[in-house]
């Protein structure tokens, strides 16, 4: 529930959506026109500034700063005749302050191209307006993500959802060993349950994923590395319930099954967390992406991101508790008839 | 070591077993054959590229053939006296190497034909050569343990397909990038890797094997 809520009524952070136009010419004025996202320009007018940064010492502040409403501003940069860099084209990041929003960037905003190089001349003529006294971002807020936007919510929904799927297998392959040891036929019962909400999980999650890839990368299924392999580890059980359904002494089926289930986890693992490391993936943590955590995560995002773990765990134990009862009951039931 | 004299017995049983009613072999040959024969007449070009893959979708169908049997050749009865002669670890690692062995000399087979009627596009044969060993062995592990699971059900060779196909997917796509790359399709650098992650897989599969068929031919 915490999740739920917090994972959806959270805004995202103030993010800038648009910069127009892109791009301008060395030793000319240029006005740009800003497009804020979740932004409160005109609150923060007072005290708004706007960069556009070349490196980590170098930036150019804008002269002047006309703001229209809360999601659109315009501001004029005047770009000096040479830069201090030896490229054609270089690119600026936008950064904006103001006190209600806080700081917001926006990576290669602006690209400037250059008419003749020179970067000693440039080093010169070069004023730099460093940027100090950035605001602090005030209330709670998710990052904002270029690509991601307002889908970077689906952090907790689509990512736990496999934490889970994999907690509950993992689970299962516990019953299924203790039964081996010592066959009882609870075990089995409560091993089948969790491997059975396992697999609800890795349905919701691949369809999670699914429409998360839609938004993100544009298509629903893009073949790669990571939903192949997830598809694949899904037909390993799914035949595993063909396999319980195959026989008829549930002794047999119990002892079968366990086996089955075992080396299916075995082979799970090479399955979803080898082979999409070594191989190239549009999901993070492989191919260069970058994994969860570092800069990805947040300190707002972690604090639901883990509660998001745990909750869709132990929801899934207590799912799983149900039908494990239930599985119980009928056969009491049967019994008695 | 008592192991390693019962392996070599059971393996040299089977094989021998192979030899005198070579029903099997052969049913298997004639099932190679006239596969090839359909695909030949179906394509009558073969580009490479089909080559690689068709040539590893007639290895698996004819590996599940050939393995699907290992378990339910012999009857029950008989079964029960080899328990009861020898180690049942033993029973599994000596199907698992004649396994092996059957797969490799049928791909080698496969190989011959399909180069007979569709050109052997085959650059680099060393690398290739290797690439269906690591193959024969893959999917003689995983068949022969599922094989060992669905001797237990009775209508087994449709559970041997569904239990296998998933399963053997990853050592199959790891397989087509290798003989690909044997064939000159793709100049690939991580050939390495693929090796290694072949090699782990098997180990892998082979460990659980052992481990859990104890708990699996009793009955």
């Amino acid at each position: 529930m915490y999740t739920l809520l917090a994972g959806l009524l959270f805004p995202l952070k103030p993010g800038v959506l648009e910069v127009t136009p892109n791009s301008g010419r060395t030793g000319e004025e240029i006005t740009v026109e800003i497009t804020g996202y979740n932004s409160f320009y005109k609150k923060g007018e007072d005290s708004m500034r706007v960069w556009l940064k070349l490196d980590d010492a170098r930036s150019l502040q804008a002269r002047k700063i006309m703001v229209w409403d809360d999601r659109s501003m315009e501001a004029v940069f005047s770009i000096p005749e040479y830069l201090p860099v030896d490229r054609r084209v270089q690119d600026f990041s936008l950064i904006i302050d103001n006190e209600i929003d806080g700081a917001v960037s926006l990576p290669s905003a602006v690209f400037i191209t250059q008419d003749s190089l020179d970067p000693e001349m440039g080093e010169r003529v070069w004023v730099n307006d460093p940027i100090t006294r950035l605001s602090a971002d005030k209330g709670i807020h998710f990052p904002f993500r270029n690509i991601l936007a307002e889908t970077i919510r689906n952090t907790y929904f689509h990512v736990p959802l496999w934490f889970a799927m994999v907690f509950l297998f993992l689970g299962s392959v516990v019953y299924s060993v203790r039964y081996l040891r010592g066959f009882r036929i609870d075990d089995d019962q409560r091993a089948a349950a969790l491997t059975r909400i396992g697999v609800l999980y890795g349905v919701l999650g691949l369809i999670t994923g699914a429409i998360w890839a839609k938004y993100t990368w544009g298509a629903f299924w893009s073949w790669d590395v990571k939903q192949n392999m997830t598809a694949v580890a899904l037909l390993i059980y799914f035949a595993y319930f063909v396999l319980r359904s195959a026989f008829e002494d549930p002794e047999k089926q119990a002892r079968i099954s366990a086996v089955y289930n075992i080396f299916a986890f075995v082979t799970l693992i090479p399955l979803i967390y080898v082979i999409p490391r070594l191989t190239d993936s549009l999901h993070p943590g492989a191919g260069g992406n970058p994994a969860l955590g570092g800069e990805d995560l947040d300190n707002t995002m972690r604090m639901i991101f883990y509660p998001a773990i745990i909750g869709w765990t132990l929801l899934g134990y207590w799912i799983a508790s149900l039908v494990y009862r239930f599985t119980r009951l009928r056969e009491q039931h049967l019994d008695l008839v | 070591m008592q192991i390693v004299r019962e392996i070599i017995h059971l393996f040299s049983k089977d094989v021998r077993l192979e030899f005198r009613s070579s029903y099997a072999i052969s049913g298997i040959l004639l099932y190679v054959f006239s596969t090839i024969f359909i695909i030949y007449t179906s394509f009558v070009q073969v580009q490479p590229q089909v080559w690689n893959v068709l040539f590893w979708i007639i290895m698996l169908f004819t590996s599940i053939n050939a393995i699907v049997k290992s378990f339910v050749q012999e009857s029950n009865q008989r079964q029960l006296y080899y328990y009861a002669l020898a180690n049942p670890t033993a029973i599994l690692l000596a199907k698992i190497l004649y396994n092996i062995l059957l797969l490799f000399v049928l791909s080698v087979l496969v190989w011959g034909a399909f180069a007979f009627v569709a050109g052997n596009p085959v650059r680099q044969l060393g690398a290739f050569v290797g690439t269906i060993f690591l193959g024969s062995v893959g999917f003689s592990i995983t068949f022969t343990f599922v094989a060992a699971i669905s001797a237990k059900a009775d209508n087994n060779a449709t559970l041997m397909a569904i239990l296998s196909f998933p399963l053997v997917i990853p050592i199959l796509m790891t397989l087509i990038k290798l003989s690909a790359n044997a064939l000159g399709l793709l100049q690939d650098t991580s050939v390495d890797q693929d090796v290694l992650i072949l090699i782990a897989i098997d180990l892998i599969l082979v460990a659980m094997a052992f481990l859990l068929y104890p708990f699996l031919w009793r009955d």
